[in-house]
């Protein structure tokens, strides 16, 4: 579908407002040539009539009421263009929104999250341009020249076909001139957003650059981006102006040439003609009225012109969004999500089951090969491993996230891929690497995902989940406690402490199974102690499923799983995969042996 | 006015510019009114003559008609380009300046700030001072200038119709967009703001989807979104509105003008004061001289939202950076040995101190490390060390002199950090490192990442040193991303190394594999490590057990070696 049809498809989300907009600017047109009418009548009763100001009053009272009521519907259109643009903007950001998520985490991690954003934010604004100028413009441009011919041609002809002649070529040059403009601008906008990445990046980055005494140099390489965005902008703008200025220009002078015309016929002035021509005469009040309607004539399809530029900047925020929503019919990876639930079922012992489940990430890169496993209720699975062993992928199919390329997964029997994924994941608590605190307080934080009514939302039930993973003790220790306002990546926490809020989160989730990519990372021994000991305290009852990088967090486990390219070498408990010197042991090893400096010890 | 003052002042460098597009919309005003004006006269006068059989100078008036024609389309033209030209030279002046004053209040004063909204702040709001050229300088001044002339053009006719017109024209450029501005304020501020949260909760949304879903929160979160993006459209469509009145306005005003004017005129034509051919033109020049004023009530609206803009950038502006530079230029040490002297220091609004009472001596070439829980201070050090903060007492010295008397970018070339987050940015692998060091030679590059072992890897990918890396490129693992840093770290050559918990949250493969790299990094630098894990701290000369920003214990490394760290290690190996 192209960025026209697909703007056209969504006008129905305005509901009336648009179609009233528009009657109202046909109204509107309407009353306009009726004031041009009474003027004329007015000029031409004092020039010719020599009338006073008696006669011609109630015509002055009748051309005030025609004010008033231009100045009303005036109004009104705006109002409803601009509210029915609204209602179509907010329902779009909504579906992309929504859209962005079915598509998951997946989708996400493999484009710019800035470029989202401005899509989101900037790029839906930017719709306006097409529903609240552009299809209004659009409607009048079609009709009120139309009429204004229609009654001027019966009145004078002549000056009828200068302006039936001149008209057409405006929509000519428009589309001309247009096209080409169209396909810069849309390059412009991926400009546009590609600056906006680069933004972003170099704020968050900031740090890193202040470190390396390259944040000056920074400052000069966004002055070059800025300047080359200005650059391709007047490129655009250039040929957008020249456009409007070729319409203006047929417009002045087909003004100039009515009024000519006029004017000479009204003189008496016999213009050389072929004999088979003869212009009609006609009288001042005619020739005034014609006049006052010649711009009106061309005013429509010059704002159309103007509107027109903004049309096409509309059409690049649509494309965006079409890239965004993707085709209706694809599938994504979390196609779980639109799964009938069935019954939805309260989070309970869980058992998982893995057969022969492959992944890969691109054609001939495995990340999993083939892996098989059990994974009972009340079970303490622990995954170790070199990074790239596959741990990671393995969490995120059973988080849905990814959907395993071969194979089955399923969960009390049942296919992961029937499962609604909301359903499952009611089922879980997760704690990732680098969990991210959200724009909130630090309660709300620990709160994530509970509704208010729930009674694991009561300030209590937040301060002993707190109390559990560890993190009431720096919490309460703030002025503010748990209503200290956080940002993203927990601006002013150590990463310890945000590591901690996470686990909180977890434990106020109180799930059947929890699973823990290196909860232990980033702390202290002490408190590595203590979380631990909630830890094992949130796993009696629960299956536990823990990727561990460090390896003295894992003896506690039931079973370790060793993952190597893809693939389960080893499995059994901390004995007795000691006992077997294998994989594990050589990882334990490497483990003890950490810390010591090569090269400079 | 404070704001608008200093608003002006930004744009001083391009004044020639504006005043050039002002002019070019001042000759495009006058060419239009002339045109419709004489449009008017010429045919009632042609009328008039025609009817009364009298012969006219028609060449005068149809030259007239013809050259405002061909004036006004040039003027309107040149005036898009020019003013387009300066406002975006402008935007770019705008976003440099905003980025230098954003850098030295890296990292400290950003902390208090989310990215996604000084990302909003950065773009929007420096796009939205784009109105106060366009949209509210050069409309006020061409209308001011026009109406003088327009004014002074009706005065030979008659003073009554000057007065009603320039009372109809203050009303529609002055009272209107006054009470337009009032109106448009408020809701001008909080769509400034409705944006940038907006803006906030969409990255919230988008870089933290996983944990919103596992949570069952991103429902709600879109529902956040979703009321926010609904309130945002509330504001717009109510200041549609306002500025729906305010256009609806000035046609009325232009109305009533030409209404007046005809009931002031008439008696003069029926008088034989005034001819009627001049009837015609000063009604077509009353109702065309309105577009002097058209654009101003918009312009004043715009002014709000500008206004808010401006604000929040400046409040961002004007933060305090925490340190602040020398005057002079830095000292050049020949030596490196670090002198820490009763450092103390909090954090703004935090009761308790990060640091209290820390000396620490280092030599150069020396090794220390520092161990404590998080919140012990050990980072709140290393901020210290690289004059990111100004510690609140005591002193630090380098080589001899007071850090004080460094510049931060002068400091950090003999000081630098290797840290457990590693800001790759969107660039290719080889861009990112020679952030680094952006003269290095290619030869450079590789050999340093041959010491950080990531050249191997590097070198085995399609695009070898052009990969993309960052946001949209090529994944790397955590180890390889600390590589990276320990390349780049190489590349920076600096005689004092800190290191914070480089090998946290890797395997022990990998970060035994990685500890060889450092090794090679350390070698011939002095180096301060700062863990939470007292294990195989053998190398160090120093280490300082922390809590709390005080030193608990120092010595070598059998200091540590007391419960805590043999209860850690025991069973392990």
């Amino acid at each position: 579908m192209t960025p026209t049809a697909w703007l056209k498809a969504q006008t129905p989300l305005a509901g009336r407002a648009l179609p009233a907009a528009i009657v109202l600017q046909g109204l509107n047109g309407a009353l306009l040539i009726a004031q041009a009418w009474l003027l004329a009548l007015i000029l031409n009763a004092v020039t010719f009539a020599h009338a006073g100001l008696a006669e011609v009053r109630p015509w002055l009272w009748q051309l005030l009421a025609l004010f008033a009521a231009r100045a009303l519907t005036a109004w009104g259109a705006e109002r409803f263009a601009i509210r029915g643009s609204a209602r179509i903007k907010v329902a779009l950001r909504d579906r992309v929104y929504h859209r962005l998520q079915a598509r998951g985490p997946a989708y996400l991690a493999g484009e710019r999250s800035g470029a989202l954003v401005e899509t989101l934010t900037k790029g839906v604004d930017d719709l306006d341009a097409y529903y609240a100028r552009f299809l209004p413009a659009r409607a009048l441009a079609m009709t009120l020249p139309f009429a204004i011919l229609l009654l001027v041609w019966p009145l004078d002809w002549v000056s009828g076909l200068v302006l039936l002649v001149t008209a057409p070529l405006i929509p000519l040059f428009m589309i001309l001139i247009g096209r080409n403009a169209e396909r810069l601008n849309q390059r412009q906008w991926k400009e546009l957003a590609r600056m906006g990445a680069r933004f972003l990046d170099s704020i968050q980055g900031l740090t890193t650059l202040k470190l390396f005494g390259a944040s000056r140099r920074q400052g000069t390489e966004l002055a070059a981006v800025s300047e080359a965005y200005r650059v391709g902008t007047m490129r655009v703008l250039r040929v957008a102006f020249l456009s409007s200025a070729v319409l203006e220009f047929f417009a002045t002078i087909s003004i100039a040439v009515v009024a000519v015309l006029i004017g000479f016929r009204l003189y008496g002035f016999e213009i050389p003609l072929p004999a088979w021509i003869s212009l009609p005469r006609i009288d001042f009040q005619t020739g005034f009225f014609v006049l006052l309607l010649a711009p009106e004539f061309f005013l429509p399809l010059r704002s159309l012109g103007t509107h027109y530029h903004g049309r096409m900047e509309a059409t690049a925020a649509a494309e965006r969004l079409i890239e965004v929503l993707g085709p209706e019919s694809e599938t994504a990876p979390t196609s779980a999500t639109a799964a009938p639930a069935g019954p939805r079922t309260a989070p309970g012992p869980v058992t998982l089951s893995f057969t022969d489940v492959h992944f890969s990430y691109s054609e001939g890169r495995e990340a999993l090969c083939g892996l098989s496993l059990e994974i009972q209720p009340g079970e303490r699975l622990a995954l170790v491993g070199t990074s790239g062993a596959g741990k990671t992928t393995l969490v995120q199919l059973l988080l849905g996230f990814l959907t395993s390329t071969a194979g089955t997964l399923t969960v009390n029997g049942r296919d992961l891929r029937t499962l609604n994924l909301d359903d499952w994941h009611r089922h879980l608590a997760w704690v990732p690497q680098q969990p991210r605190l959200f724009q909130g307080t630090i309660g709300a934080n620990i709160r994530l995902g509970i509704p208010p009514e729930d009674p694991r939302a009561h300030p209590d039930a937040v301060r002993t989940a707190a109390l559990l993973a560890r993190a009431a003790g720096f919490i309460e220790t703030l002025p503010a406690g748990y209503e200290t306002p956080v940002g993203e990546r927990g601006a002013g926490l150590s990463g310890g402490q945000i590591q901690r809020i996470a686990l909180a989160r977890a434990f106020l989730r109180n799930a059947p199974l929890v699973i823990l990519d290196e909860a232990t990372a980033n702390l202290d021994p002490e408190s590595e102690r203590l979380v631990q000991e909630g830890i094992d305290e949130l796993a009696r009852g629960r299956t536990l499923i823990a990727i561990a990088h460090r390896l003295d967090t894992v003896r506690k486990a039931d079973r370790i799983l060793v993952l190597d390219q893809g693939r389960v070498v080893e499995s059994g408990d901390h004995t007795t995969l000691l006992a077997q010197d294998g994989a594990y042991r050589r990882l334990l090893h490497a483990y003890a042996g950490q810390g010591r400096l090569g090269g400079a010890a | 006015m404070k704001d608008v003052i200093r608003l002006l002042r930004l744009f001083k460098p391009y004044r020639h510019w504006m005043l050039l597009g002002a002019l070019a919309a001042l000759v495009t005003l006058i060419a239009n009114v002339v045109l419709l004006a004489v449009s008017g006269w010429f045919i009632t006068a042609m009328a008039v003559a025609g009817s009364a059989g009298v012969a006219m100078n028609y060449f005068t008036p149809a030259a007239l008609i013809r050259g405002g024609s061909i004036l006004r389309t040039v003027g309107r033209y040149a005036e898009r380009l020019i003013t387009h030209e300066a406002t975006l030279r402008l935007l770019a002046q705008l976003r440099v300046w905003f980025y230098s004053h954003l850098e030295p209040l890296a990292p400290a004063v950003l902390q208090r700030y989310h990215s996604g909204d000084l990302q909003s702040r950065i773009r929007a709001d420096v796009d939205a001072l784009d109105t106060l050229y366009v949209r509210v300088l050069v409309p006020v001044l061409v209308a001011t200038l026009g109406a003088c002339l327009l004014l002074g053009f009706l005065l030979l006719y008659d003073w009554r119709i000057a007065v009603v017109s320039l009372g109809f024209l203050l009303l529609a450029g002055v009272a209107v967009p006054l009470w337009s501005r009032a109106l448009g304020q408020a809701p001008g501020e909080r769509i400034a703001r409705t944006e940038a949260e907006l803006r906030t909760a969409c990255v919230d949304g988008l870089q933290g989807l996983a944990e919103l879903q596992v949570y069952g929160a991103a429902a709600a979160q879109a529902r956040h979104i979703d009321a926010l993006s609904r309130t945002l459209a509330t504001e717009q469509v109510r200041l549609a509105g306002y500025s729906g009145i305010n256009q609806g306005a000035v046609g009325l005003c232009a109305n009533l003008s030409l209404w007046t004017l005809l009931w002031l005129a008439i008696p003069l034509v029926a008088d034989g004061r005034l001819a009627p051919p001049q009837l015609a033109m000063l009604a077509l020049f009353t109702l065309a001289s309105f577009e002097a004023v058209a654009p101003l009530p918009l312009a004043f609206q715009q002014l709000g939202r500008t206004l808010a803009a401006a604000r929040r950038l400046f409040a961002i502006v004007d933060a305090r950076p925490a340190v602040e530079e020398p005057a002079g230029p830095s000292p050049r040490p020949d030596r490196f040995d670090l002198h820490i002297a009763d450092l103390g220091f909090s954090y703004p609004g935090v009761a308790t101190p990060a640091l209290d009472g820390l000396s620490l001596d280092v030599p150069q070439g020396g090794r220390v490390a520092i161990v404590g829980a998080s919140g012990s201070g050990k980072t709140t050090l290393f901020n210290l060390l690289l004059r990111f903060w100004t510690p609140d007492r005591g002193t630090i010295r380098l080589g001899g002199h007071d850090l004080a008397q460094y510049r931060g970018d002068d400091l950090r070339r003999y000081v630098t950090l290797v840290s457990q987050h590693t800001h790759l940015f969107d660039l290719s692998i080889r861009d990112n490192l020679l952030i680094a060091a952006p003269d290095a030679s290619p030869a450079r590059l590789e050999q340093a990442c041959r010491v950080a072992q990531i050249h191997d890897f590097i070198a085995g990918l399609p695009e070898g040193y052009d990969t993309w890396a960052g946001e949209t490129g090529v994944r790397l693992s955590g180890g390889q991303a600390r590589r990276i840093a320990i390349a780049r770290a190489l590349l920076r050559d600096a005689p004092v190394l800190l290191l914070d918990e480089p090998t946290e949250g890797l395997d022990g493969e990998t970060e035994q594999a990685l500890m060889e790299s450092l090794g090679r990094l350390m070698a011939g630098r002095t180096v301060i490590l700062i863990t939470h894990r007292p294990v195989g701290l053998d190398w160090a000369d120093q280490v300082l057990v922390m809590d709390q920003g005080r030193v608990l214990a120092r010595g070598d490394a059998s200091v540590i070696a007391g419960a805590t760290g043999a209860e850690l290690l025991g069973g392990t190996g």
